[in-house]
């Protein structure tokens, strides 16, 4: 389980989030939903490690991550896969950048020699790679430069990298903002199979009719430090503060 | 070129033959010096350029200044430093630099590093942070971010190399200071690279063969830049 | 436990055997060592063996392929290598000065007086001689041709302001024609008088296209005479011309009281076999373009004590 307890943070003098208890657990998708601008990152970063928060506690499986040292909250971070919104792939192969997670975590002895490998002569595809493509329908195109990819290939490319090297957790921030219907179904099914397969995952939307689709709990962020978190049927039919209620129904009038 | 100009290079082509050992040994002395001058600059500069790009350290203007400035010093003048350094009254005397190959491949070093390092730190400064955000979430350590960032600014650091190198074996002002030109009785370079045998060439107002010699140079660093060029390539229809 | 303790006994007693064995084998790797190192072969034996000799000289000596011609003999006979390096007449005695080379080669006796007067050189010899030469277009305006006095021929070119190419660049030759103008009494300068900055050869072409008249050292004339359409008009002391343009040089060795780690002993090897007669034949068989370039100077019959001390000195002399 990634945990914040009582956390509280505030960026460039706004609060963004105060005494906020959330977490996510295996085979569950948490979404995280608000207005554009709020303060979703922000929360997807202090659940990602990146950010420390002022004041609250940040556990990852019981470890409180800011009482360990950088090496420590390297090997904790190791277990969350992460999305953003836009799918910054590397200048490389598809199977080059999905298989990066794998090969950071190799022992430089074996990556030193898969490089030397590789000089002589192709080394062929790992199998969790294809694996990884597979789920967003990406398999096909294994070989194929990133850079040549559209919008939607690259963001399942995206998803497939953060998948490969069979994370706990999985953090999207936006992740469909910029897609097509089509390719959005797609990421929204691999983020299906992803909680199938007992990840934890955190979905960070402006879009509340995803949240509704794919959300088994959600936290509504609406600026000023307020947050409600709860499950996703509570939520959507009958949320139980106002502010929440109104926010619900006047997004959902869309 | 004209058929006047060529009828007036054709003896000292055909001369260049005969002194064949004496071409080869003064091109390898180039290579040599500029190549190994060129490697320890650019080890030294992508990490400077890394730094500098990515971390804020007090001093860092006055360093970028330095690069900068670096960019346009005479080479004559670094090869006057140097001399000031390697000379029997200087710091390194003891260790008996002047007038070797090891002098000149100082003086090149610092001719080739600020080149080096101002273009890739340009190149490694385009990388989106996206990109570098992305390397660090999944998991990868400052070494890992470092080289996926060094990997994406490839083709801006080949070119800064490649940058180096034409500065490096081009310059004859501060290898004939530190290097003395020297050749073996027998015609077999010690010191000499291919810039400052045709500025003796010149000094003794044998044109035509510094010309050859020119020449030579011209297609040395062409076969260099399509060399890399072609690796850049080959990478680029691998993906 | 009596068993164990013989084993360890056994152990102890190989272990010993071992280190004494190891340690016969050591001395004896060493003493194989020094006698490889300690070689007899008839080379090997001079202390001298397998050290580079630095020798800074001027361009225009360098250029004319003298010294790349006489020096492999050198260097075969004591199993050494030569590094000429060619300078320019000023860098070569400061290289010298500063202990960067062990021996220095140069045109300049004034300088060379200076640089013995200073304590930076020792042992000085004559090594040969060639001259300077006056050249222009055969046309010849200033009408200098076989004149007997450099001076005069200097005058009148300065008095028809025609064209004069100087290599002013403090070389030897540079050097040897300020003195001409000093001594004829002209300070030249004008549109008629144009500095290069640039060796002989590059002087002499200058001249060429422009049809004006040099000075040059009559070894780098005659290597390019045929590509020049320049001619001599003033011949120097070897053809009969005045004694003002004859062009001595001298060897001497850095002084290794300044300079402890100067290569003394191969300096003076050095100096005594360009000094000796056969190397001082060779120096006279040299020749480009089927010319004589230098003459041999240091074998005489007759004493000459001025070669080893600054011209004019006695031991009358108070020390500076």
């Amino acid at each position: 389980m990634i945990r914040l307890s009582n956390v509280s943070h505030a960026y460039g003098g706004e609060p963004i989030v105060d005494d906020l208890t959330l977490s996510a657990d295996p085979g569950e998708v948490v979404a995280i939903i608000g207005p554009s601008g709020v303060g979703k990152t922000t929360v997807l970063r202090i659940l990602a490690l990146f950010t420390q928060p002022s004041s609250g506690r940040v556990e990852l499986d019981g470890q409180p991550a800011w009482a360990a040292d950088e090496a420590e909250r390297l090997a904790l971070r190791r277990h969350v896969g992460m999305v953003f919104q836009e799918a910054s792939l590397f200048d490389a192969s598809v199977a080059r950048n999905v298989e990066y997670g794998l090969r950071v975590r190799q022992p430089w002895s074996d990556r030193l020699r898969e490089g030397l490998w590789s000089i002589a002569g192709s080394n062929g595809t790992p199998g969790a790679v294809r694996e990884a493509l597979d789920v967003v329908g990406m398999g096909d195109k294994v070989d194929q430069s990133a850079r040549s990819l559209s919008g939607g290939e690259a963001q399942r490319v995206s998803f497939a990298r953060a998948l490969a090297y069979d994370p706990s957790y999985l953090l999207l921030d936006e992740p469909t903002s910029d897609l097509d219907p089509r390719n959005t179904g797609v990421i929204e099914e691999a983020i299906r199979e992803a909680r199938d397969r007992d990840i934890g995952v955190v979905v960070a939307t402006h879009d509340m009719h995803q949240a509704e689709r794919i959300a088994d709990r959600v936290a509504v962020l609406l600026g000023d430090g307020f947050t409600e978190v709860g499950p996703a049927e509570t939520m959507f039919e009958s949320p139980t503060d106002d502010r929440t209620r109104k926010f619900i129904s006047g997004e959902l009038v869309y | 070129m004209s058929l006047d100009a060529t009828v007036h290079l054709l003896p000292a082509l055909v001369d260049l033959p005969f002194r064949e050992g004496y071409v080869r040994s003064i091109v390898y002395v180039s290579l040599y010096v500029s190549g190994i001058a060129v490697l320890l600059s650019t080890l030294f500069s992508i990490p400077v350029a890394i730094v500098m790009g990515f971390t804020d350290f007090p001093g860092k203007q006055v360093v970028k200044a330095i690069i900068n400035t670096g960019m346009g010093f005479p080479s004559v003048v670094v090869g006057l430093l140097v001399l000031f350094i390697v000379s029997n009254q200087g710091p390194l005397g003891p260790l008996e630099l002047i007038f070797t190959k090891e002098a000149m491949i100082i003086s090149q070093f610092v001719l080739a590093t600020p080149p080096i390092t101002a273009i890739s730190l340009a190149a490694i400064t385009g990388v989106s942070d996206n990109v570098r955000e992305a390397a660090r979430a999944l998991g990868g350590t400052r070494l890992d971010t470092a080289l996926v960032v060094i990997k994406e600014a490839r083709y801006g650091i080949a070119t800064a190399i490649l940058a180096g190198f034409g500065r490096a074996i081009s310059e004859v002002g501060s290898v004939l200071i530190v290097g003395g030109n020297i050749t073996s009785a027998g015609g077999v370079s010690k010191t000499r690279t291919l810039t400052t045998a045709i500025q003796l060439e010149a000094r003794q107002g044998q044109y035509d063969t510094a010309m050859v010699l020119g020449g030579v140079l011209l297609t040395l660093v062409l076969t260099v830049n399509a060399i890399v060029v072609r690796f850049g390539d080959a990478g680029s229809m691998n993906r | 436990m009596s068993m164990s303790k013989q084993r360890s006994d056994s152990d102890r007693v190989s272990r010993r055997s071992f280190l004494a064995a190891g340690a016969a084998a050591g001395v004896t790797a060493l003493a194989g060592c020094s006698s490889i190192t300690g070689g007899q072969s008839q080379q090997e034996r001079a202390g001298v063996a397998g050290e580079t000799l630095t020798l800074t000289t001027t361009t225009s000596t360098y250029d004319t392929g003298l010294l790349d011609e006489i020096h492999s003999g050198f260097e075969e006979m004591y199993g050494v290598t030569v590094d000429a390096v060619a300078q320019g007449t000023g860098a070569a005695l400061e290289s010298a000065r500063n202990g960067d080379s062990d021996v220095v080669m140069v045109h300049a006796r004034g300088l060379e007086d200076e640089f013995l007067r200073n304590g930076y050189g020792v042992n000085r010899r004559d090594l040969m001689f060639n001259d300077f030469v006056i050249v222009g277009p055969e046309a010849d305006p200033a009408g200098i041709q076989g004149m007997g006095s450099a001076t005069d021929a200097l005058t009148a070119i300065a008095d028809s302001q025609t064209t004069f190419v100087s290599r002013g660049d403090n070389s030897g030759t540079h050097t040897k024609e300020l003195n001409l103008w000093e001594a004829a009494g002209t300070e030249p300068g004008g549109d008629w008088y144009q500095e290069t900055g640039t060796g002989m050869g590059e002087a002499l072409n200058v001249a060429n296209q422009q049809g004006a008249y040099t000075l040059s050292d009559r070894g780098t004339f005659i290597s390019q005479r045929s590509e020049i359409d320049l001619t001599i008009l003033v011949q120097g002391p070897i053809e009969g011309g005045p004694e003002s343009l004859a062009n001595p040089y001298g060897i001497m060795a850095v002084n290794p009281g300044v300079h402890e780690n100067a290569n003394y002993d191969l300096s003076m090897a050095y100096i005594g076999w360009i000094t000796s007669p056969g190397t001082q034949d060779a120096i006279a068989d040299y020749q480009v373009n089927g010319e004589q370039l230098f003459f041999p100077r240091a074998v005489s019959e007759n004493p000459d004590f001025q070669q080893y001390v600054p011209e004019g000195w006695s031991s009358d002399d108070t020390e500076e």
